[in-house]
């Protein structure tokens, strides 16, 4: 995840006054917040400012040993990540069955994939997982983080108790919602028949298939993206929204004015590794459903790793997974235009 | 200040706690007395690698019988790794490149052919005579299983096959004296029928009876590819054969292979005895939500786990003119290498596992070799009469190269596809079924 996080990081800072130090983060964030409040934002900015340690700015001009630092995760990353990724795009070119001679087929493969119905169907089925999804972890999790950053008696353990499913297994997970999701016996069909309800197929109905693996999702990882926005809310001057509740702002406009423009840096991380997570959703689904019934959960690295690893077709595999990469960058670069804070 | 010091101290007594651990805990583990009647050490010792699928309790026995030989055989020192079949098959192609390859490797008879065209697998010629056994000696679907294009790749392991469980109580209540042999379909179903139960004390087929409001069904299945497995011995019990001659398509009457899709569907949308969409079979009918289970004898542990159950078994019901079962065997390979000496060692290890698979029997599979069957200690085994009446009518899927992708178990699979909606779904019978051939064909047409 870290790979992630760091260019998130670099591509938001990147054109700001400072770069290094958190704390400045903040404060030309709020520069902007203040600015977009409609408020002269020079005082404050100024004030600031003056905190910042000189260090930090002299940090900005990298030394060659910076490189060295570097260097040990530069070398993991082009011998694990890189290297093989550019390995991957010319086995997309060729016919590999992981035995034998690879044929290069040219782009043959893409072709192949864009006239696969298996192929579009496991995209559509990504694009559902994603908007079951996405949306509701991210929306819940700030709603989560905001109930838990209030002084409430027991929010440390409401808190631990959000984020503890997010440390299980995905395998481990997929084992239990089996379980909960059991039409015969399981705990979630015997509590709604103690309303009246008739079983539900959950996993085995192609219409409830996917939004049940949707909920196991959400219960499994939203403790991530409150945990994300509990952080970003702790770097929110508590100046600044008590200013604005003696200037007589409501609370919603504290939180839509002031709040939410300042967590934006979060916002950005927490919308980024969403998008990216639930696109390649895999393992609760490998675990739970395999992609049926009837391919209603077939998603495109499921649909990957079918092709390349069961039916050992590698050069189809890899052309899969080459599409998946350009809709994740699009998606990407989509979202850097939307979210205003990505405008660096 | 004071804290940080207690701290360290701690810290130092703990890490020479451990320091301490380490040379006290050797000698205990050194003389344990483990091999008292080992032989003495020989010079040198054959260290052999053994892959297979077995995972569940089939592993551990599989393990003990390894463990077994290990103690006899001083010079020859076998590992038995398991993992899940799918990603084990991964692994051994990619280990024949790089010329890791395990010595022994399991597999299923119709495994044979993806791997021996891949030229991961050499023809045994003559080795499984060589080393004592003829055809004879085994029951005959798991001998002719072991061979491809009528060269023979494998030494086999056992057979298993599709049965019926049921659950004694639940019979016995229901008034019904289970079958010991094989029974026609219609008596299958009026069992089933039976055996399932509204809220309301009413069978399919009574006078208000209530489909939505089940209480016991009479059977449970699997609507994943096992429904195809099904599907394929009924059309061999009408005397069909799935693929033409040269093996390139489909080529059965459509008509049968509308029959025998009709009849599965209907025990679950037309006599309701099965339950639609069900999640887990083996749970339902472990847990009494299901009188019978169609599965394989694999089973049988968790069968002899789970308390307080009486069960027993069956086979397959009869429903056309044959008697046919779909199954499958476990087979022994020794994988292509270039020490020949290693691959003797691994002929002979295999030969002593199949001479002594009387106790592979307690994994649930049937030992292919007949003496093994008629051994006390498989004979006192429960429950295995329904598999032991249908040995001989077994079949085994075609063995073809492409058989990873036409027989796949993966949700993408034409089979798994079909299976789910005919069984889960209730989709038209022939309809699906063109769609299946359509897509098997295409298939097969690809190598």
């Amino acid at each position: 995840m870290n790979e992630i996080l760091h260019p998130v990081q670099n591509g938001r800072v990147n054109g700001h006054e400072s770069r290094v130090c958190g704390r400045a983060n903040a404060v030309s964030t709020m520069a902007t917040a203040l600015k977009a409040t409609g408020r002269s934002a020079d005082a404050a900015t100024k004030s600031m400012e003056a905190d910042i340690p000189k260090s930090t700015r002299r940090a900005r001009q990298y030394s060659p040993v910076a490189y060295l630092f570097v260097l040990p995760y530069l070398i993991a990353f082009v011998l694990f990540r890189f290297g093989p990724a550019i390995v991957g795009f010319l086995i997309s070119l060729t016919d590999w069955q992981i035995v034998g001679k690879p044929n290069v087929v040219g782009l043959s493969n893409y072709r192949l994939l864009m006239s696969d119905p298996q192929f579009i169907t496991s995209l559509a089925n990504t694009g559902y997982f994603v908007l079951l999804t996405a949306p509701s972890l991210i929306l819940l999790g700030l709603l989560l983080a905001l109930l838990v950053d209030q002084r409430l008696h027991g929010r440390v353990i409401t808190r631990t108790a959000i984020f503890m499913p997010y440390v299980v297994m995905s395998t481990v997970v997929g084992v239990i919602w089996l379980w909960l999701f059991n039409k015969e016996s399981g705990i979630l069909n015997y509590y709604l028949g103690l309303f009246g309800i008739r079983p539900v197929a959950w996993l085995t109905d192609p219409a409830t298939a996917m939004p049940a693996v949707a909920m196991a999702t959400l219960w499994w990882t939203v403790g991530f993206n409150m945990i994300i926005f509990l952080a970003g809310l702790q770097d929110v001057p508590q100046e600044l929204e008590d200013a604005a509740r003696v200037d007589g702002a409501s609370e919603f406009n504290v939180f839509r004015h002031i709040t939410l423009p300042l967590l934006a840096p979060a916002t950005f991380v927490v919308v980024m590794l969403t998008l990216i997570n639930t696109f390649q959703v895999f393992d609760q689904i490998y675990v739970m459903t395999g992609g049926g019934p009837s391919l209603a959960t077939l998603t495109v690295i499921l649909y990957l790793y079918d092709q390349a690893f069961t039916a050992f077709r590698l050069g189809y595999g890899s052309a899969v997974a080459y599409v998946v990469l350009v809709v994740l960058v699009a998606l990407a670069l989509i979202q850097r235009r939307l979210l205003p804070e990505s405008e660096a | 200040m004071r804290t940080h010091i207690l701290a360290s101290v701690f810290v130092t007594i703990a890490l020479l706690g451990l320091a301490a651990c380490a040379p006290a805990a050797q000698p205990t583990q050194a003389p344990a007395p483990t091999q008292p009647a080992q032989p003495t050490a020989p010079s040198t010792v054959t260290k052999l690698n053994f892959w297979g699928g077995w995972t569940g309790p089939d592993g551990d026995v599989m393990r003990s019988m390894v463990k077994q030989y290990n103690d006899t055989h001083p010079d020859v020192q076998v590992t038995l790794t398991t993992q899940q079949w799918t990603p084990l098959f991964d692994k051994f192609v990619v280990s024949v490149q790089s010329g890791n390859q395990p010595d022994i490797m399991a597999m299923h008879g119709p495994d044979i052919p993806q791997f021996a065209a891949k030229g991961l697998l050499e023809p045994l010629g003559n080795v499984v005579t060589q080393e004592g056994f003829k055809a004879s000696d085994f029951a005959q679907p798991a001998w002719d299983g072991t061979f491809y294009q009528s060269q023979q790749y494998a030494f086999p392991l056992d057979l298993h096959m599709h049965g019926v469980y049921y659950n004694a109580d639940m019979l016995q209540k229901a008034g019904i004296t289970p079958p010991t042999d094989w029974i026609s379909g219609d008596d299958f179903v009026k069992i089933a029928t039976t055996l399932t139960v509204d809220t309301n004390g009413k069978h399919p087929g009574d006078a208000g009876f209530d489909p939505q409001n089940i209480q016991q069904y009479g059977l449970a299945m699997y609507d994943n590819h096992h429904g195809f497995y099904m599907w394929y011995a009924l059309l061999n019990q009408e005397g069909d054969h799935l693929l033409n001659a040269n093996q390139a398509a489909l080529d059965y009457p459509q008509a049968d292979g509308e029959k025998a899709w009709t009849w599965l569907q209907d025990l679950v949308f037309k006599y309701h005895v099965v339950p639609a969409g069900e999640t887990n079979p083996l749970q339902d009918f472990l847990s009494g939500k299901t009188a019978m289970l169609i599965d394989g004898p694999w089973e049988i542990p968790a069968m002899q786990q789970q308390a307080g159950l009486k069960w027993g078994t069956f086979p397959f019901p009869q429903v056309f003119q044959n008697k046919a079962v779909w199954g499958s065997g476990h087979v022994l390979t020794v994988p292509k290498q270039s020490d020949p000496k290693r691959e003797a060692a691994a002929e002979a290890v295999i030969a002593w596992i199949i001479q002594n698979s009387g106790m592979w029997g307690q994994s649930g599979n049937l030992p292919a070799l007949n003496a093994a069957r008629a051994t006390d200690t498989f004979k006192a085994l429960p429950g295995r009469a329904g598999f032991l009446a249908e040995m001989p009518y077994e079949v085994m899927l075609p063995a073809l190269p492409a058989e990873a992708q036409v027989f796949s178990a993966a949700a993408t699979s034409p089979i798994v596809v079909v299976s789910q909606s005919i069984l889960i779904q209730d989709k038209t019978v022939p309809d699906t079924e063109q769609a299946m051939n359509n897509a098997m064909n295409a298939l097969l047409a690809q190598r």
